[in-house]
């Protein structure tokens, strides 16, 4: 049940606008409302997204179809074993005529990033896409080229029990805001699929609509949304406690926090809020802080996976609240 | 090992409840000394790996050890070793002390046997404790003969266990329980991780970790245990009594009592010559019953007679004799035979009476209600006190008088009277011419009841003997002078001698001293020096002791005096008996004995006579019913303290969310409109808690005010109103608390009301009716205390743990 209340004005444009975006990118995307709710949460808290699942249930799609929707230059990286680091960041290569080194951009330098299969590659190509993740910037032989804002990756891989991956690495995960699981579609969105895309390619429908620049205002508008102590606290006291997990080997970082509040925000601010509420946090914890999670020797034991640990510690944690006088 | 040393030191603790039975400290050295005797057997066997058979057999041996060498060395060989002539010294304290023990009321004085006894005691406890703790290692049931030492105290004592030394045994029996704990866990490997929530989520990591690993089981154990402790020691304070109990008494034996606790036996026979030689009367009672008929109040009854003087035997008051605990022992000798007269008697002593430490009552007492450490003796049912005297009390005393009648009387002829022999004991030395006087005028006497009157006979028949007061004292011939040559004496000689000619032909008799019945005052009887007496009580088996009257009455003798109907010279109208001493039959005729059969349960028969005679005043001590209504009111006010906080708090939020919140024109108001926004949002916010709480459906911490509004919306399926009226609660909260501006907040009450009317209606009668009558809400709040103080417990821990981590760590 949504609680109405007025949207603050500086909010208007941002709730109108992410809303076009996702009727765009769910007209080609059925039934996955909580999975593009995330993307856009993700894009506008500036992170980058990992999208899991086993092959075939739209993750490729579910990147192109943001990337299309959004007026901005859009590249794709197929992540192959062989793929080379500089494949990525892009080389410098001789130019013949003013006899000079010249910088030819790899693919990294576009607002959105599709990265596909990730964990196919290897992990020297993948800790390639790091530094440009975490400092939207490129480093070639000295030089460093700012990246664009606004920049997301959209890495989407396939689950690490499939043949012929490399698991991504504890840095390079914690480097992702959120990870999220497709799952298949129901069965009616199914049928509703095979109806309305059974002969086009409903991407090549898929018009832009809305510009860098907008989006880039929406960023700015999200920044603004106000985070008080008590949830700050409450953000702190849900990553400390998975830190403190005996179900855990490896709790999440602070930096998991950061972007933690981040998406909290972003999320705030798609529901028309200026304001986070612990229920920002709850919803977000389990894409936020699920992937960055190690269980323990026991837990893989009771084959308790990362996300219900998470669950049991939202449900513990207790949230902030008036002590009443 | 451990678990001795902790069996040991739980037996001791457990020994400290019955320091307020001593005077004095010796008994706790010996008793350490006993344990640590103990203690030592139990290392022993541990060390040579003994059968669990051995160890107590051991124990008992070292206990015997320490026992010879304390109080029988100089009969030992080399100090230790027992010999036979120390055995029967030990035996010799054992009886000595077992009769010091029946003598004495609490605080006892420590006589070596008391002492020996004692330790004795305390070491079988300490080696049962052993033998369950370290060997059969049921170390809870080794709380079994703790609790046996520790009701020791609890029964023999009136007041309350001291708390100090309940909570010292308890710790000591806690002890024993985590030495076991610990033992169990080290045979079969690591502690079962116990923790808490609020740890879990709080404090470093490895510590926290590394302290659960270890100390998991002992630190929930120490918390369980601290808990019952301080529950047992402040719950029984804040339950309703029935009685003021007196809580928070350091130790039983500090009420400063004094010395003094063996009873002192006055000189009664000295004590009533006093008493009549006075040349004024004084007020000594004054009393009333429910007949309204004068009764001889007894004080002493002198049951030994050595040739010269009647003496009294020291009485026997065992605890369980209290006049507190209920009807008194059964009269003596007293069958189903006889008609019973229920009678209840208001007594009241006067101020003035000093140092009188017997109750004087009619006889056979049943049941006294009375303030203070009364005990009756069981044989001749006295009733006195150690440590109480009598002046200025007043009580209650229900008697069951038997109402023999002649026949009834004549056909006991024959049976032997079951008695202590003492009643029946003469001096070797008794004057021949006595022996021969009883012969002579008990001669044709058909049967022993026969014979008793025609003792009574001979003393009152007139001019056979002459009242005179001034008669003097108590030569060795006193008796036969009396007798045989003066004639000439008062109610002491002619009790005594009635009591000696009886006891010569054969009937049991004792004297008794007390008062006449006294003469009547408006609706009270009035007893003064003067009436002070000396009758013989006579035994006849199936009908127990009955007072005779040999003393002249009247102006020439006793002036109050009364011969019992009984007792009169036959022949005389016996068919409408009457209650003993009374004036005469006739008027007693319409007094409606109860039937023998009604006696069994003599509490409610005197309950019966209490209402049916109504002449109890009013005022006095209420009733059993009255007591348990006021203590059930009690009980009920108790009960609706927390519907009463409920309300308070309540109302107290209500108004402040009335409080209407206008629009804020400048930044100040708006400060403040925020501020008391918040306070109006904080009020309703705990209300709704509180509701939720009350009803059953509690938040639950992590449930945000949104997620709470939506649960109980799909789960109580409320109306669109109320679902409205929630939401708004719930976005008030959430703005106030984390909204940069909580806006403008609209009062609250109404949305309040709805909310808590639709969830009423969700909800049982019973539970509506429990919330607000016994609110759970309230409760919650002492149980939030009592998690905080075991979190105050776990703090302590953890500082001690992590001091020990620093420690092996540098």
């Amino acid at each position: 049940m949504a609680v109405t209340h007025d949207v603050p004005p500086q909010l208007d444009e941002l709730v109108s606008t992410a809303h076009r975006i996702r009727q765009a990118i769910e007209s080609v995307i059925e039934g996955k409302s909580d999975a593009v709710r995330l993307t856009l949460t993700v894009l506008l808290a500036e992170g980058h997204l990992l999208i899991e699942d086993v092959p075939g249930v739209g993750k490729t799609m579910l990147a192109k179809a943001l990337a299309r929707s959004i007026d901005c230059p859009v590249r794709r990286v197929q992540f192959t074993p062989d793929l080379l680091p500089s494949d990525i960041t892009g080389v410098s290569a001789y130019n013949q005529q003013t006899r000079e080194f010249e910088f030819k951009p790899g693919p990294v330098f576009a607002n959105i990033v599709v990265g596909d299969e990730i964990n196919r590659a290897s992990p020297k190509t993948q800790s390639a896409l790091l530094e440009c993740m975490e400092e939207h910037q490129v480093t070639v032989d000295g030089h460093t080229y700012q990246l664009d804002a606004p920049f997301m990756v959209i890495a989407t891989q396939n689950p690490i029990e499939m043949e012929g991956t490399y698991p991504l690495p504890e840095a390079q995960r914690d480097r992702f805001t959120a990870r999220v699981a497709m799952g298949y579609p129901e069965p009616t969105a199914e049928l509703e699929m095979l109806d309305v895309h059974g002969g086009t390619s409903p991407l090549d429908k898929l018009e832009p609509v809305a510009t860098t620049a907008e989006v880039r205002a929406l960023i700015e508008a999200v920044r603004g949304v106000y985070v008080s102590q008590a949830v700050k606290k409450y953000a702190i006291d849900l990553v400390v406690a998975t830190r403190h997990s005996p179900d855990l080997r490896l709790g999440a970082s602070p930096r998991s926090t950061l972007q933690l509040v981040r998406a909290a925000r972003a999320h705030a601010a798609l529901a028309g809020r200026d304001y986070v509420i612990p229920d920002d946090l709850q919803d977000l914890a389990i894409p936020v802080l699920a992937h960055r999670l190690l269980p323990s020797v026991e837990a893989q034991g009771q084959r308790r996976l990362p996300e219900q640990v998470v669950t049991d510690l939202v449900r513990r944690v207790p949230v902030p609240e008036t002590r009443s006088s | 090992m451990r678990l001795t040393i902790a069996a040991g030191v739980a037996s001791f603790t457990a020994a400290f409840l019955l320091s307020p039975l001593f005077q004095g400290g010796g008994w706790f050295w010996t008793s350490l000394g006993v344990v640590l005797a103990v203690v030592a057997a139990g290392l022993v066997s541990s060390r040579l790996s003994l059968p669990a058979w051995a160890a107590p057999l051991l124990g008992l041996a070292a206990t015997w050890i320490f026992l010879t060498l304390s109080f029988a060395s100089d009969k030992a060989w080399a100090l230790v070793v027992p010999t036979k002539s120390s055995v029967v010294e030990l035996g010799r304290l054992l009886a000595v002390g077992w009769a010091d023990i029946q003598r004495f009321a609490a605080p006892v004085p420590e006589t070596e046997g008391v002492t020996l006894l004692t330790a004795g005691g305390v070491a079988l406890i300490a080696i049962a404790v052993d033998l369950l703790a370290a060997r059969v290692r049921r170390a809870a049931l080794s709380g079994l003969p703790l609790l046996a030492l520790a009701t020791v105290p609890a029964t023999i004592l009136s007041e309350p266990i001291s708390w100090w030394a309940f909570i010292v045994a308890a710790l000591g029996f806690i002890s024993l329980l985590i030495a076991d704990g610990r033992e169990r866990v080290g045979h079969w490997g690591r502690a079962v991780l116990v923790r808490r929530t609020r740890q879990a989520t709080s404090g470093t990591p490895s510590a926290a970790r590394a302290a659960a690993d270890t100390s998991g089981l002992r630190l929930s154990g120490k918390r369980i245990g601290f808990a019952a402790i301080l529950l047992a020691v402040l719950l029984p304070a804040a339950l309703p009594a029935m009685e003021p109990v007196s809580f928070f008494t350091f130790g039983v034996g500090g009420r400063g009592s004094g010395p003094g606790n063996s009873i002192s036996i006055p000189n009664p026979i000295a004590n009533l010559k006093g008493q009549l030689d006075l040349p004024e009367r004084r007020v000594v009672l004054t009393y009333a019953n429910n007949d309204n008929k004068p009764r001889y109040l007894r004080i002493y009854a002198l049951d030994t007679f050595d040739g010269q003087q009647f003496g009294m035997t020291q009485p026997k008051g065992a605890p369980q004799n209290r006049t507190e605990n209920g009807p008194l022992p059964e009269p003596p000798g007293l069958g189903p035979e006889p008609k019973i007269n229920n009678v209840v008697t208001n007594i009241r002593i006067s101020d003035e009476i000093a140092r009188l430490r017997f109750l004087p009552l009619p006889y056979p007492p049943r049941e006294i209600r009375v303030d203070g450490d009364w005990r009756a003796d069981v044989d001749t049912l006295m009733v006195f006190s150690t440590r109480e005297e009598a002046a200025g009390l007043e009580y209650e005393v229900a008697t069951s008088e038997p109402q023999p009648t002649v026949d009834l009387l004549d056909s006991l002829d024959g049976i032997r009277p079951e008695v202590d022999p003492r009643f029946l004991a003469l001096p070797e030395d008794l004057p021949q011419e006595v022996r021969d006087l009883a012969e002579e005028v008990t001669a044709g006497a058909t049967t022993t009841y026969d014979a008793a009157l025609k003792l009574q006979e001979f003393f009152t028949k007139p001019g056979n003997f002459q009242y005179d007061l001034r008669t003097q004292g108590h030569s060795s011939s006193a008796l036969r002078d009396f007798l045989i040559r003066d004639r000439v004496g008062y109610c002491e000689q002619f009790a005594a001698s009635m009591a000696v000619l009886a006891r010569q032909v054969g009937i049991p008799s004792r004297v008794a001293i007390g008062y006449t019945g006294g003469v009547q005052v408006g609706e009270r009887w009035e007893v003064g020096t003067n009436d002070s007496h000396s009758w013989p009580e006579l035994y006849f088996e199936g009908v127990g002791w009955l007072p005779f009257e040999p003393t002249p009455s009247g102006a020439a003798g006793q002036g109050s005096a009364r011969v019992p109907v009984y007792a009169q010279p036959r022949p005389v109208e016996t068919t409408g008996t009457s209650s003993t001493p009374t004036p005469g039959a006739s008027s007693s005729a319409a007094d409606e004995p109860q039937s023998p059969t009604a006696r069994r349960n003599i509490r409610e028969l005197d309950r019966e006579g209490t209402v049916a005679t109504g002449t109890l005043p009013p005022d006095d001590s209420m009733p059993l019913i009255a007591k348990i209504g006021i203590g059930l009111a009690a009980l009920l006010l108790l009960l609706l303290i927390p519907a009463a906080a409920r309300l308070v708090t309540r109302s107290r939020r209500v108004r402040s969310l009335g409080w209407k919140v206008s629009e804020p024109s400048d930044e100040l108001t708006a400060r403040m409109v925020s501020g008391r926004g918040r306070l109006t949002v904080a009020a309703a916010w705990a209300e709704l808690d509180d509701v939720l709480y009350d009803y059953g459906m509690a938040r639950e911490t992590s449930e945000t005010p949104r997620a709470l509004a939506r649960r109980l919306t799909q789960q109580y399926e409320l109306d669109a109103e109320s679902a409205a009226a929630l939401s708004a609660i719930a976005s008030a909260v959430e703005r106030v608390l984390f909204a940069r501006d909580p806006g403008r907040i609209e009062p609250m009450s109404k949305d309040l009301r709805k909310v808590r009317q639709a969830l009423a209606a969700t909800v049982s009668r019973g539970r509506r009716m429990r919330a607000v009558l016994l609110p759970p809400s309230t409760l919650r709040r002492l149980r939030l205390l009592g998690e905080r103080l075991l979190d105050g417990f776990d703090l302590l821990e953890t500082i001690r743990l992590r001091r020990t981590a620093a420690q092996k760590g540098g």
